[in-house]
């Protein structure tokens, strides 16, 4: 194994399933999550012997798959793409309970995920990151090269804003959370 | 409290509403991207200075003295010991002698994109040479033993040679010999671009590299792979007096690989029959069955530029006759008077075609197609008898006496036919075919 494959299995390997789960979750065209990844893995091409030596190489990666997918997102919600998509049809085929259910929850997705777009880009990856992928602060702060305040002041934004923008959502959450309790 | 409930609540509903499983096509898809990116990474030269840096610069502690250390190390290399020299004129000498000493050497120049026209060129140090051309024509040289196998694939037969004559030929320089003896330095820089995730520097030379001269050369420009050091490809731009430019490319640059020691194999394929030359030491005996070889010289020549009305055609090469009459019933329609004698281009089975010069302004519809060929340095030479007489045997001496004259075949083969239909005694045969010098 020479060098270049070690790296390979140190840095790329443990995460390839989250680096394409944090494609998908943003994308969630395949077309489009496509091309994100090709363009993630792109940049990780250009970045490679500084993330070589990176103090947290898996954050970092992580951060460039997500940018790569939020532009990707941005550029569908300015074309008004995720309206249409998430818009529920007026004949719905199956009316049992579960099938109602599905399209809510896949309506409530693309919410997310516009509301998402609309952020600016240092709130939304910021959030997306530690709110989806559940990184820490300090790692967060890492791989963006910025202080641990910052990104708590990033997310704390964004969280504000979403909080406005999913206003009739929020409610669902505690509803669910009961009922499944 | 309330707030970090709040805060609580809105992460939950994210993550709920983005957790969904990858669905299986996808997966297959971005894995594939990332069998790629794999394979292009474990093929990335090796950076260590560069991480050595990184480390270097990544300890706070160390972050002062490294950059003391870095400045030091730049003014003694950049003001004492290289003054003059630029690390992109660096690149270049680095694949330069690279060419020049390197024992092996494979890459594929093509001569036109569309019809695909292509010649594969290896080479492996002491003197092994195999030229692969695409319209069906093989050279295989061993400079050492002196012994050469020319193979028309096409025609199923094959001519063996050795001695003094080999050996000649042997030693006329290819494009192989111009790559290996470029200059220390290029006359222009052309810049940076990335191509397929390498970064290729662009260097531009005016003439010839000194083992060889290319007919109107206007420019050659060579584009290196600035991580590897190795030539990436070649772009020639030739322009002769009064013609339009045109455009060759060497491509699939392979420096120092290692290469099939089979290519280079003089057996005579099963199957191949032998053409026996006049003169020559070394008559095939394997076939048991040989054809005899007339004498031709080629003449070497600007031929004339062409319009014509073809059939396109794949298939044997033994519906020409049908293709021809197809042709001429369709210029009876249009009442056009064939400007010269039919002719048939044969690249391959797949791809030929035959038809009737015409003069300027005609046109044609599908299936037949209306074709210019530009003026261009053509062999050729001429034979009396009946049409398709002895096919193998002449064509292979035409080539052998193209070849002996320091010119490589540069495009399909081509023959045009004068006579009386009726009467193969007063028929005869103009063999053409585009190329181009050796050296």
């Amino acid at each position: 194994m020479n060098d270049r494959q070690r790296e390979y299995e140190r840095l790329i390997a443990p995460i390839e399933d989250r680096m394409m789960r944090a494609v998908w979750r943003i994308g969630r065209d395949p077309n489009d999550a496509e091309d994100a990844f090709q363009e993630a893995l792109l940049t990780v091409w250009k970045r490679w012997d500084s993330i070589v030596t990176h103090p947290n190489p898996h954050a970092l990666i992580l951060h460039i798959c997500i940018n790569a997918a939020h532009d990707g997102l941005r550029r569908r919600v300015r074309q008004g793409k995720w309206i249409q998509e998430g818009a529920i049809p007026e004949n719905i085929p199956d009316s049992s309970a579960s099938a109602v259910q599905d399209m809510s929850s896949a309506e409530q997705h693309g919410q997310v995920l516009r509301a998402i777009g609309l952020l600016p880009k240092n709130q939304a990856r910021a959030i997306l990151m530690h709110a989806v992928e559940e990184v820490p602060y300090r790692e967060i702060a890492t791989a963006l090269d910025c202080r641990e305040s910052t990104v708590r002041k990033h997310v704390a934004r964004a969280r504000t804003k979403l909080r406005t923008l999913l206003s009739n959502l929020i409610p669902a959450v505690h509803k669910e959370e009961t009922s499944n309790a | 409290m309330p707030e970090k409930n709040s805060n609580h609540d809105l992460d939950e509903l994210i993550r709920r509403r983005t957790q969904v499983e990858l669905p299986v096509e996808v997966e297959q898809r971005l894995r594939g991207r990332l069998m790629e990116f794999r394979a292009r990474v474990e093929q990335r030269p090796p950076d260590r200075w560069r991480t050595l840096a990184y480390s270097l610069m990544h300890q706070p502690a160390l972050r002062v003295m490294a950059m003391a250390a870095a400045l030091l190390v730049a003014v003694t290399v950049g003001v004492v010991l290289i003054p003059r020299e630029s690390g992109a004129s660096q690149v270049f000498a680095a694949a330069a002698a690279q060419l020049r000493t390197s024992p092996s050497l494979e890459y594929t120049i093509v001569l036109n994109a569309e019809p695909y026209v292509a010649v594969d060129f290896s080479y492996l140090a002491p003197g092994y040479r195999r030229i692969n051309c695409s319209w069906g024509i093989e050279v295989r040289t061993d400079g050492a033993t002196g012994r050469q196998i020319v193979l028309m694939h096409a025609a199923r037969t094959y001519l063996l040679e050795s001695g003094k004559q080999v050996e000649s030929q042997a030693n006329i320089e290819d494009f192989a010999g111009q790559l290996r003896s470029l200059p220390q330095k290029a006359d222009e820089e052309l810049g940076e671009q990335w191509t397929g995730g390498k970064k290729l520097i662009g260097y531009r030379l005016r003439n010839a590299p000194p083992n060889g001269s290319i007919p109107g050369l206007k420019a050659l420009d060579i584009w290196i792979d600035a991580g590897r050091r190795e030539a990436d490809h070649v772009d020639i731009t030739v322009q002769e007096r009064g013609q339009p430019a045109h455009q060759m490319h060497i491509r699939n640059i392979r420096v120092g690989a290692e290469v099939n020691r089979s290519l280079f194999d003089l057996t005579p394929p099963v199957g191949y029959t032998a053409i026996a030359v006049p003169g020559g030491k070394e008559r095939a005996s394997e076939s048991g069955s040989s054809q005899s070889i007339p004498v031709l010289q080629a003449r070497i020549a600007l031929g004339a530029p062409l319009t014509a009305v073809v059939m396109p055609m794949q298939g044997p090469y033994a519906r020409t006759r049908s293709a021809l009459q197809a042709v001429q019933s369709y210029l009876n329609t249009l009442h056009v008077i064939p400007a010269g004698p039919p002719f048939g281009r044969y690249e391959s089975e797949r791809n030929w075609d035959a038809g009737y010069p015409v003069p300027p302004g005609t046109s044609a519809a599908a299936p037949f197609k209306l074709i210019s060929l530009p003026a261009t340095l053509t062999a050729s030479a001429g034979v009396n008898g009946g049409w398709g007489q002895d096919s193998s045997a002449r064509w292979a001496a035409f080539l052998k006496s193209v070849v002996e004259q320091g010119y490589l075949p540069a495009g399909p083969p081509m023959e045009i036919w004068s006579g009386d239909d009726a009467q193969p005694a007063h028929q005869s045969t103009e063999m053409r075919i585009p190329v181009t010098k050796a050296q």
